[in-house]
């Protein structure tokens, strides 16, 4: 019984969180990557908090970027997200790119990116310090 | 208490079984039967094949280029929505549905409103006819389309209608149509740039055939797991035939780190780290004749 109460107050708890995503918040954020840009795909992610320090939550997803292109990164996070999101772009495991500097606290929100090589890239999309977050990471095509 | 619980599941029991019987046999009526691929063992995962899906480039990125180099928008490249009422199979309603997707993204981008309502047209028929029409969102389409709202808009609508097509056929035991959907726009894609390369040469649009390499194989391991369809073996053999020509390009990478500029107050990571596509003219016209005998072959009736 005990755990049937659980479960339900579970998904009370979680339910206003996915309904962050209705198709017109994420619409809204496809169309404000600017007037150079053109929606590509986008990545929704809503991470729980981190157990320890240790283990950040973090959404992987795989993309092809194609050679001479410029794509632009955004995050559009809702204002109730308690997490700061931090999107990260990744070539194997190397790190290209960051929107967030740790040591210097910068954010860039959204980012260009010219890609050079045509390949599978990842990107990373995680909270700071571990929280619980919900966000929506935008690609786009940059005209030249 | 007791007895009222089991009774209560007992019919929820019955009543889910009965649920995932019917969605089924809803499948069973195409030409395919679908019920019988339910025990497919597909010879990859389903969190791998999704990953590979994802690792398939837009056809709109290859518009975006075409339009960039300056070639003016020609309908000769499309392929005809006049027989769409012929496409009477599972397997070419879903080959032809990524076809016209990939047409679709090229009226898109250089906004020709009035052929893009007769695609969407199309492609709501299709959907509908392989059942999986409720994830596309006609109406708003055509409204968009019509009221010449940002462009944006329609393509965040246009994708997630195709994502969830897509995430649908393969949760629901149709991958193979899924499959298909993803060959049909990539192939299409690739028709539309090769056919703009044969027209004009030019070193950016080689390369990016060139580079479809890395597609072509992603698109053969997605449809390897279905080649128990014998539809999907036919696509597996027409392409294994353009795979042999892609098999010849060379891709070398050269080393480099990443820079950051400031442009416009906006950070732009530019890479240094290049692939370099070899492909000798012999190879790239034997890829645009093969790719147009394939794709004429593959939307035949």
């Amino acid at each position: 019984m005990k755990r049937i109460i659980l479960i339900i107050f579970t998904t009370l708890i979680t339910f206003p969180v996915f309904s962050q995503f209705g198709p017109g918040f994420i619409e809204q954020c496809a169309t404000n990557s600017g007037k150079d840009a053109t929606y590509l795909k986008d990545f929704q992610v809503v991470l729980n908090a981190a157990q320890t320090e240790q283990l950040t939550p973090i959404a992987r997803y795989p993309l092809v970027l194609s050679k001479n292109n410029i794509y632009r990164f955004s995050l559009c996070t809702p204002e109730d997200s308690p997490g700061k999101a931090i999107l990260q772009l990744y070539d194997s495991n190397k790190l290209i790119f960051s929107s967030y500097n740790k040591d210097t606290g910068e954010e860039y929100n959204p980012f260009n990116f010219l890609c050079q090589k045509t390949g599978i890239y990842h990107v990373f999309i995680y909270f700071l310090e571990g929280k619980q977050g919900y966000t929506v990471g935008i690609l786009s095509y940059v005209s030249k | 208490m007791v007895r009222k619980t089991i009774i209560y599941f007992l019919s929820m029991l019955f009543l889910f079984s009965c649920q995932t019987r019917k969605g089924k046999e809803s499948g069973a009526e195409f030409e395919v039967p679908d019920s019988i691929i339910t025990a497919e063992a597909l010879t990859i995962s389903d969190e791998a094949l999704e990953e590979i899906v994802q690792n398939v480039s837009s056809p709109v990125e290859m518009a975006a280029l075409i339009k960039e180099l300056g070639v003016p928008f020609s309908t000769k490249y499309l392929a005809t929505t006049d027989y769409v009422d012929k496409y009477n199979t599972s397997f070419k309603m879903a080959y032809s549905l990524g076809v016209f997707g990939a047409d679709l993204g090229y009226l898109n981008i250089y906004d020709k409103s009035t052929q893009v309502v007769n695609y969407l047209a199309a492609i709501n028929k299709l959907a509908d006819g392989i059942k999986v029409g409720q994830f596309f969102d006609f109406e708003t389409l055509q409204r968009l389309t019509t009221s010449r709202e940002s462009i944006d808009s329609l393509m965040f609508i246009s994708v997630n209608s195709f994502n969830n097509m897509d995430s649908y056929l393969r949760e629901n035991a149709r991958g193979h149509l899924s499959a298909l959907m993803i060959a049909g726009t990539w192939v299409e894609g690739l028709y539309l740039v090769t056919q703009v390369a044969n027209e004009k040469n030019n070193p950016q649009l080689s390369e990016r055939i060139g580079e479809q390499k890395v597609n072509l194989n992603n698109i053969m391991l997605i449809l390897d797991n279905y080649k128990e369809h014998v539809q999907v073996a036919e696509v597996i053999e027409s392409l294994n035939v353009l795979k042999e020509e892609f098999d010849k390009v060379e891709i070398t990478y050269e080393l480099g780190e990443p820079e950051s500029v400031e442009e416009g107050g906006m950070i732009m990571i530019i890479q240094n780290e290049k692939s370099i596509v070899n492909i000798s003219d012999v190879q790239l016209n034997k890829i645009i004749s093969k790719t147009k005998q394939i794709r004429n072959k593959l939307i035949s009736l």
